[in-house]
C-alpha cells in the first residue's frame, strides 16, 4: 500500500510530468528553422538540446532518489485542500476581471479568499467591511496614486 | 574617483521629498515583510515590480534597497520574541536571541542586533560604493570566452549551494533556462518554442515568474500550513512590554563583542553576497560560525549570546550591499531580491555591465545611498520610535494579508501590460513554484536559471563562432580559464570538502 503511495505521490509524478515536458520541448527544438548556417557550428538549437540533455540526466537521478525511498514523505491530499481552493479562486478571478471589472471581481474574489482563510467568518457585517476595504484600498493604490486605469463592469464585454 | 563623486552625489538625491519618501516608506514595508514570518523582502519587491511600471526608476530603485535592508534586519525581531525567524537569514539570531528573551533580555538582544544590522549594513553598502569601481575595471577585462565561463560558475555554485538536492537544483535552474529560450533567439530573429501562439513570440517576462514564484506560491503555501497553534504563539505575543530604553546596547557588552568581530562579519557578509545564490541565511551563518570559532566565550554560543547575534546581523546586513556587486556587473545576481531588482532595472531600460557605472550611474547613485541611508539611520531610529510596537505585527490576521498580497500580485500583473495573459502567467508559475517548494526545488534557482540563461546562450555561441567552433577556447582564454578553475574550486569546497570533514567527525 506504501509503495503504491509512493508511485502515485507528487514526489514521483511532478518529475516525470517534468520529463514528459522535456520530451515536448526537444521534439519542438528540431523544429526550430534556423536562417542561415550555425556560427561556429552552434545555433539556436544548441542550447536547448543541451538543457534538454541536462534535464533528463537530473530528472533520471530525481526519479531514482524518489523510487528508492523506503518510506514516502508525502503530504496528505487534505492539506492541498486550501491551496487548491485559492488556485480555483485566482483562476475565476482572472477570468472574470476584465468583463466583470476591478470592483466586483475583487470583491467577490477577496471574499473568496476569506472563506478559504476562514477570516471573518462568522461576523458577516465585518466580513463585508474588510472586503470593501481591501478592495477599495488597492483601487485607490493602483487608479488613485499611480493612475492606472483598472477594468470596469460598464467598460467590459459584460 | 569621478564615480565615487558621482555616488555622493546620490545622497543629495535622497533630499528630494519624493524620493525620501519612497525610501522611508521602502524602510517600513521591508520592516513589516521581514518581520512577518512567511513573508520575506523578495515578497515585498516582487509585489513592488508591477508598480515600477508607474514610478520613476530612482525612486523605485531607492524603494527596492530600503526594502531590502530593512527585511535583512527586521528578520530578527520575531526570532528574538517568538523564537520564528521572521526571515531564513535571521536563524542564527534565534538560537541566542530568544533565550535572552526568556531571561528578560529581549530589549537588550534586539538591540544588538540592530546595532549589528547598522554596522554591517553599512560597512556593505560603503564596501559596494567603494568596490564597484575596481568592479567595473575588472569586468571590461572580462572577453566572451570568460563572460560564458563567470555565467556557469554562477549557475554551478548556485545549484550547489544546497548540496542534499544537487539534482532537483539542476532541474530548477535548467527549468529556468529552458523557460528563457521561449521567444525570439538571443543572436538571430527566430522565434522559438512559441507552439503556434503569437502571445509567446516576445518570450516570457520576468515579472509574471517573479510574481508567481514569490508572491502566489506564497499564498497557496500559507493556505496549505496555516497553524492554528502558530496563531495563538503570535496572540500571545501581543500582551508582551518592551521598554524603549532597554533596546540601547551597553557600552561594556559592545567592547565584550569587539570592533573587530562587527568588522570580519561585516567583511565576511560582503564576501558572500557577491557569491550568487548565496543570500543572507549563508552569510549570517558563516559569520556566526567563525565568531564562535575565535571567540574568547565560545560557551556563551547557543546560551544567550550577543556577540553571536552581533556576528549573525552583521554578516546577513553586510550582504546586501555584497549583492548588488556581481548584479551591477555581470548581471548575476548575489541573492533572490538583488534577482528582482534586476527586473526592476531591465524593466526600466537599464543594462547591467561597467557601462552602466560610466553613463548611468547617476541613476544607481541614490539607490547606494539609500541602503547605507537605511542602514545607518533608519535601523536604530525605527527600532527606537516603533521597537515595542514591532512584535504585535504578526498578530495580523492571515486572512486580511494574504488575501492583500493576492490582490496586489494579480492586480499588478494586469497594470504592467494590460492584460490577462501575464495574470495567467503568474498563476500558472505561482502553482509550479507551490508544487516545487512542496517537493524540495530551489523556486531561486529556477528565476536564477531564467535570468542567466540569456547571457549563458548568447556568451556561449558567440565564443564558438569567434573560435570557429573551437570549444578549446574556453580553455587557452586566460580569465575563461580563471573561472572554470574557480567552479571546480568551489565544487570541491562545497561538496568533497566538507562531506569529508563530516565523515572523519562521525567516525
Amino acid at each position: 500500500m506504501s509503495k503504491l503511495k509512493q508511485f502515485t505521490g507528487a514526489g514521483l509524478l511532478f518529475p516525470i510530468f517534468l520529463f514528459c515536458l522535456t520530451t515536448v520541448y526537444l521534439v519542438a527544438t528540431f523544429n526550430i528553422r534556423t536562417m542561415f548556417g550555425a556560427d561556429g557550428g552552434v545555433g539556436p538549437k544548441t542550447m536547448p538540446v543541451v538543457s534538454a540533455i541536462i534535464m533528463y540526466v537530473a530528472l533520471l537521478r530525481v526519479i531514482m532518489t524518489e523510487f528508492l525511498k523506503t518510506e514516502p514523505e508525502e503530504k496528505s491530499f487534505q492539506s492541498h485542500l486550501r491551496p487548491i481552493g485559492v488556485a480555483i479562486a485566482t483562476g475565476g478571478y482572472i477570468l472574470f476581471f476584465v468583463p466583470l471589472g476591478y470592483w466586483l471581481s475583487t470583491f467577490v474574489f477577496v471574499a473568496a479568499l476569506f472563506l478559504i482563510f476562514k477570516f471573518q467568518t462568522k461576523r458577516p457585517l465585518l466580513f463585508i467591511v474588510y472586503d470593501l476595504a481591501i478592495t477599495a484600498a488597492f483601487f485607490g493604490l493602483f487608479a488613485g496614486l499611480f493612475s492606472v486605469r483598472l477594468p470596469t463592469l460598464t467598460g467590459g464585454i459584460l | 574617483m569621478e564615480t565615487l563623486q558621482t555616488f555622493m552625489g546620490g545622497f543629495a538625491e535622497l533630499l528630494d521629498p519624493t524620493v525620501f519618501l519612497f525610501m522611508v516608506s521602502g524602510f517600513l514595508i521591508g520592516t513589516f515583510f521581514g518581520a512577518m514570518p512567511g513573508l520575506t523582502s523578495v515578497l515585498a519587491v516582487a509585489l513592488l515590480l508591477p508598480i515600477t511600471y508607474s514610478i520613476d526608476v530612482i525612486p523605485a530603485l531607492v524603494m527596492c534597497a530600503a526594502i531590502f535592508m530593512a527585511g535583512m534586519y527586521s528578520g530578527s525581531i520575531t526570532a528574538t520574541t517568538i523564537n520564528i525567524p521572521g526571515a531564513p537569514s535571521s536563524m542564527m539570531t534565534a538560537i541566542e536571541g530568544n533565550i535572552l528573551m526568556k531571561r528578560g533580555k529581549g530589549a537588550n538582544a534586539l538591540g544588538h542586533a540592530a546595532l549589528g544590522s547598522m554596522v554591517g549594513g553599512s560597512i556593505g553598502a560603503l564596501g559596494l560604493m567603494l568596490f564597484m569601481p575596481l568592479a567595473a575595471k575588472l569586468a571590461l577585462l572580462i572577453r566572451t570566452p570568460g563572460k560564458f565561463s563567470l555565467v556557469l560558475f554562477a549557475l554551478v555554485v548556485i545549484i550547489i549551494v544546497d548540496k542534499r538536492h544537487i539534482a532537483k537544483g539542476v532541474v530548477a535552474a535548467f527549468l529556468g533556462v529552458m523557460l528563457a529560450t521561449i521567444g525570439i533567439d538571443v543572436l538571430q530573429p527566430i522565434p522559438r518554442f512559441t507552439f503556434g501562439t503569437e502571445m509567446l513570440v516576445e518570450g516570457i517576462d520576468i515579472m509574471p515568474i517573479v510574481i508567481g514564484a514569490f508572491a502566489i506560491s506564497e499564498v497557496l503555501t500559507q493556505a496549505q500550513s496555516w497553524d492554528l497553534s502558530l496563531a495563538e504563539t503570535l496572540n500571545a505575543s501581543k500582551g508582551m512590554k518592551i521598554l524603549r530604553r532597554d533596546f540601547i546596547p551597553k557600552w561594556a557588552e559592545i567592547k565584550e563583542i569587539g570592533v573587530f568581530t562587527y568588522l570580519r562579519s561585516a567583511l565576511i557578509g560582503f564576501g558572500i553576497g557577491m557569491l550568487p545564490g548565496a543570500g543572507g541565511s549563508m552569510a549570517a551563518f558563516v559569520s556566526y560560525a567563525t565568531a564562535r570559532g575565535v571567540s574568547k566565550q565560545p560557551e556563551k554560543y547557543g546560551n544567550g549570546s550577543q556577540e553571536g547575534i552581533a556576528a549573525a546581523e552583521s554578516g546577513n546586513n553586510s550582504m546586501c550591499g555584497g549583492a548588488f556587486v556581481p548584479m551591477l556587473m555581470f548581471g548575476i545576481p548575489g541573492d533572490p531580491t538583488t534577482a528582482v531588482v534586476l527586473g526592476v532595472l531591465i524593466i526600466n531600460g537599464l543594462q547591467p555591465g561597467p557601462r552602466l557605472l560610466v553613463q548611468q550611474a547617476s541613476l544607481i547613485a541614490p539607490m547606494f545611498a539609500a541602503l547605507f541611508v537605511s542602514a545607518l539611520i533608519l535601523i536604530p531610529l525605527s527600532l527606537f520610535l516603533f521597537g515595542p510596537y514591532f512584535v504585535k505585527i504578526v498578530s495580523l490576521p492571515k486572512g486580511l494579508l494574504y488575501s492583500s498580497i493576492a490582490v496586489v500580485a494579480l492586480v499588478g500583473s494586469y497594470v504592467a501590460t494590460y492584460s490577462v495573459f501575464q495574470m495567467t502567467l503568474a498563476l500558472m508559475f505561482g502553482i509550479l513554484a507551490y508544487v516545487m517548494r512542496n517537493q524540495g526545488y530551489s523556486t531561486v534557482s529556477l528565476l536564477l536559471g531564467f535570468i542567466l540563461g540569456p547571457d549563458l546562450e548568447t556568451y556561449f555561441r558567440r565564443a564558438l563562432s569567434m573560435s570557429d567552433g573551437n570549444p578549446m577556447v574556453f580553455l587557452t582564454s586566460l580569465d575563461s580559464l580563471f573561472f572554470l578553475l574557480l567552479t571546480l574550486v568551489f565544487v570541491y569546497f562545497i561538496l568533497f570538502r566538507k562531506e569529508k570533514a563530516a565523515t572523519a567527525e562521525s567516525s
